[in-house]
């Protein structure tokens, strides 16, 4: 019996059958029945976080032989489940496990990985081969086809950059650095018709999409605020925005946002601990206020990295590496921990050889959580299963 | 648009050196550009500013001796004396004659990046823009050899961390993948043999220099060569390899005329480049003279420094606060010496998203209505909660004088034609006829309203897309 079972029954128990209301609260703990639109909610962390020492095997000896200066020590180590827990900067990635939202799926990467930043980002954003080049983004691709028209809105990009794994052929995504900036314009909303110039036609659709997508986010802002207090940083900004959009019906099905901070080279106790505890805080914010809304059930939030990083530590920090954990939060995932603990023994080049591909993962999130047949899109490896 | 108007935007910042292209010739423009000399003096501002390493250690024993309010002011000045420094380059590209120069030097900034959020010490940021200024027209191999040994470059990219049985690849990696060859001309053993060969070259008082005990002087190989290699050899043998010259060829082709150049001018270029020994100047010379023929007018996206500087050019504005146009660019993603990673601005498409768009039109619209913009006025246009909540109804704005250029003889469409030859690439006839709904076929040029409406034609071009391609 898994936890959430057990909870279930327990809840059941002594709740008592009596009392209807209290019957229902008992499935305070179990997945909610998905009423509405479901988003998902992409956070990518940029520079190659450390899996290793974020979900650590603190029960293998040979990761503190490698890690002598990094390591994090056993007891310091939080949520600890099947030989793997957490760093203690994310603690309430342990709570929301513990909650049974929040699965991790481990050695996640391809093969012939590659270990450069952009590179490696431009593989997981166009979901392509090692060896092949993409000009659009994944979900740019999905949204081609999932948008009958132009939908402005349907990805929301907060960031300061463009992101190219919503890039497609229309422009079916907004990129917003701060949506209150956004000031509603009437002027050039009339149709475009396309010129031989390619770069033209790219800036005529980024200025009618000013008009277009900011009527939609001010509506979605007006429906709705702020209801729970979100720590200081950039990444919880972003978030805290996006919940106001997904409150107020924006009906976007993808968000997407970045962190930066993770390419720890040196100084990496320190630095890692800090950007770690920011990603904690703004997503656990994000998640309680999901969840008064009783909308986490319909949203699934989505933590990668390019790549993880090398298995022996340099000195006091670490050098890019390959396959790393990804974190799936909410959208009544199974909340277990998926593929084998990593393998420290058999290295390739000194890094984690992948289990479980990304575009696996991709697949299964475009299956179960936007209804769309991944093969669509080019994406023809199979699902993960156990996932949601 | 003119020839000598496009081309005096794409070898500088505005339409400024349209009239010495026309009258010169673009042969005799060019070689009067590459012969500008560059200012080598220390800017006043960083007079006081640590320079040396016991000048660093001494200001580092300083703060931790001090009070903490001493010490919030000791971290404010540094701060301003960076914002002083960007603004005292924003300044040179304004007012150069002859802005090539300065438009290279930013070219190669945005190559060999060293922000100074890493680097965090102002005078080794100048010194690393000095190098670039130095050979910014010289040869690529030898800036490469210099830049690399910048205390910028040994700290930005983590050599400082790199020793003998300690490897850091920071830098390894990247002089191959961004700096020189690029993806794909490499393996991972180069990078670790490069890092290898760079352990040691650690901070010193002008620039890098190894350090004797933390040298790793084994043997490697580096693509396919043996031996004990230092920084100056990687680099020699990186600069015999076939594919040396295109990273850089497209890059220039990219910062100068085409988001997208198209491989067969890439080769084209490159070989030559080779030809000539990587010498800068032949290279530019070569790609200028024989694309400014071309019909390849509307294939780049603008810059948002070279948006500004021509919006400011056009309107006369001087705007004595440059510190205000070094925030309209990091609000543009243009930070000066501030990118956001190791591989730069990318340029292309990722200078436009929709809200960068709408910053611009709302800069557009401040100054073709004579307001100057102020930065808390930027951060609450459009953000009417925020000025509810600070109880303050009214932004305050002030006034800035402006001044458009246009010939009074003429009509409507004489006018209509003057200003969009200079600014925009192509009219379509729809544009056209919106220009002639603003001004009309009766309009009087000599009518008290002129100068005003001529400045509303003036606004709905600088927001138009085809302003926003060069």
């Amino acid at each position: 019996m898994n936890r959430r079972n057990f909870l279930t029954l327990t809840g059941t128990f002594t709740g008592g059958t009596l009392l209807l209301p209290n019957f229902l609260h008992a499935f305070g703990n179990s997945n909610q029945i998905i009423t509405g639109e479901q988003s998902v909610v992409f956070i990518q962390l940029n520079g190659g976080n450390d899996g290793l020492n974020s979900f650590i095997p603190y029960e293998n000896p040979l990761y503190y032989d490698l890690r002598p200066n990094i390591g994090i020590a056993k007891d310091k180590v939080l949520g600890k489940n099947k030989g793997m827990g957490f760093h203690p900067a994310l603690k309430d990635f342990a709570t929301m496990q513990q909650n049974g939202h929040l699965s991790v799926i481990q050695n996640v990467g391809y093969p012939e990985p590659n270990r450069s930043h952009f590179r490696s980002q431009e593989i997981w954003q166009t979901a392509s081969n090692t060896n092949e080049y993409l000009s659009e983004g994944w979900l740019g691709r999905y949204l081609d086809i999932h948008c009958h028209e132009h939908q402005p809105t349907a990805g929301i990009n907060l960031d300061a950059i463009d992101n190219l794994s919503l890039k497609g052929k229309q422009p079916n995504s907004i990129t917003v650095k701060d949506p209150n900036r956004f000031k509603v314009r009437k002027d050039s909303d009339e149709k475009q018709t396309l010129s031989d110039n390619p770069q033209l036609d790219f800036v005529r659709k980024i200025a009618n999409s000013v008009t277009e997508g900011s009527d939609e986010i001010q509506k979605a802002l007006a429906n709705s605020k702020s209801e729970i207090t979100y720590p200081k940083s950039g990444l919880s900004k972003n978030l805290e925005w996006m919940a106001r959009l997904i409150k107020g019906n924006l009906n976007s099905k993808v968000y997407y946002t970045s962190l930066n901070g993770f390419d720890t080279h040196d100084n990496q106790v320190n630095s890692h601990a800090r950007v770690l505890g920011e990603l904690n805080d703004a997503v656990f914010s994000f998640y309680n206020d999901l969840k008064e809304a009783n909308l986490l059930q319909n949203i699934t939030i989505v933590v990668f990295s390019e790549f993880g990083r090398r298995v022996k530590d340099n000195g006091n920090g670490t050098d890019h590496g390959t396959a790393a954990p990804m974190f799936i939060i909410g959208g009544n995932n199974k909340g277990t921990i998926i593929g084998n603990n990593p393998n420290l023994e058999d290295l390739d080049k000194g890094d984690l050889k992948y289990e479980i591909d990304f575009r696996s993962v991709y697949s299964s999130l475009l299956e179960n959580k936007l209804s769309f047949n991944p093969k669509n899109i080019g994406l023809n490896t199979n699902s993960l299963t156990g996932l949601f | 648009m003119k020839k000598a108007s496009l081309w005096s935007l794409r070898l500088g910042f505005s339409n400024k050196q349209a009239s010495e292209i026309e009258k010169l010739g673009l042969e005799k423009f060019l070689s009067k550009s590459f012969e500008t000399q560059y200012d080598a003096i220390l800017p006043e501002f960083l007079k006081d500013e640590p320079k040396t390493i016991e000048d660093l250690k001494a200001t580092r024993d300083s703060i931790k001796n001090a009070t903490k309010e001493e010490q919030t002011e000791i971290i404010k000045s540094q701060v301003k004396k960076s914002i002083d420094l960007k603004n005292w380059w924003i300044n040179k590209m304004q007012h150069e004659e002859l802005p090539l120069h300065e438009k290279m030097v930013c070219f190669w900034h945005n190559h060999f990046v060293a922000t100074t959020k890493k680097v965090k010490v102002n005078y080794w940021i100048y010194q690393h823009n000095m190098v670039l200024r130095k050979n910014a027209f010289g040869n690529f191999k030898i800036l490469t050899k210099e830049i690399i040994k910048t205390n910028a470059m040994v700290r930005y990219l983590d050599n400082v961390d790199n020793k003998k049985g300690k490897l850091n690849e920071n830098l390894s990696r990247e002089l191959l993948e961004l700096f020189t060859l690029g993806i794909g001309n490499y393996s991972e053993d180069d990078i670790k043999n490069g890092a290898k060969a760079l352990a040691g070259l650690n901070l010193g008082e002008n620039g890098a220099v190894y350090r004797k005990f933390q040298q790793d002087n084994e043997a490697i190989t580096y693509l396919g060569k043996r031996g004990n290699f230092k920084v100056d050899d990687l680099i020699d043998i990186i600069f015999e390899q076939p594919n040396i010259p295109f990273l850089i060829t497209r890059k220039i082709l990219k910062w100068f005329i085409y988001d997208n150049p198209s491989q067969e001018l890439v080769s084209y270029y490159g070989n030559y480049f080779k030809k000539v020994n990587f010498e800068i100047q032949p290279l530019l010379t070569k790609i200028f003279i024989e694309e400014y023929p071309k019909e390849n007018a509307g294939s780049k996206i603008k810059d948002p420094l070279t948006y500004i500087l021509q919006l400011m050019h056009e309107l006369h504005i001087e705007q004595e606060n440059k510190t205000l146009i070094t925030f309209f660019l990091s609000q543009q993603g243009m930070d000066l010496m501030n990118q956001p990673n190791v591989k730069g601005w990318d340029g292309g498409n990722a200078w436009l998203s929709s809200q960068i768009y709408l910053q611009r039109n709302n800069l557009a619209d401040l100054w073709c209505n004579g307001r100057n913009f102020t930065r808390k006025a930027f951060n609450q246009m459009g953000n009417e909660d925020s000025i509810m909540k600070d109880n303050n109804p009214k932004i305050e704005i002030e006034k800035v004088p402006i001044q458009l250029d246009w010939s009074k003889n003429g009509t409507n469409k004489t006018v209509i034609s003057e200003l969009s030859n200079r600014l925009l690439f192509q009219v379509s006839d729809e544009m056209q006829k919106e220009m002639e709904t603003i001004l009309k076929y009766d309009f009087d040029l000599e009518s008290e309203g002129a100068e005003n409406a001529v400045l509303r034609l003036f606004n709905y071009i600088v927001k138009t897309p085809e302003y926003q391609l060069i």
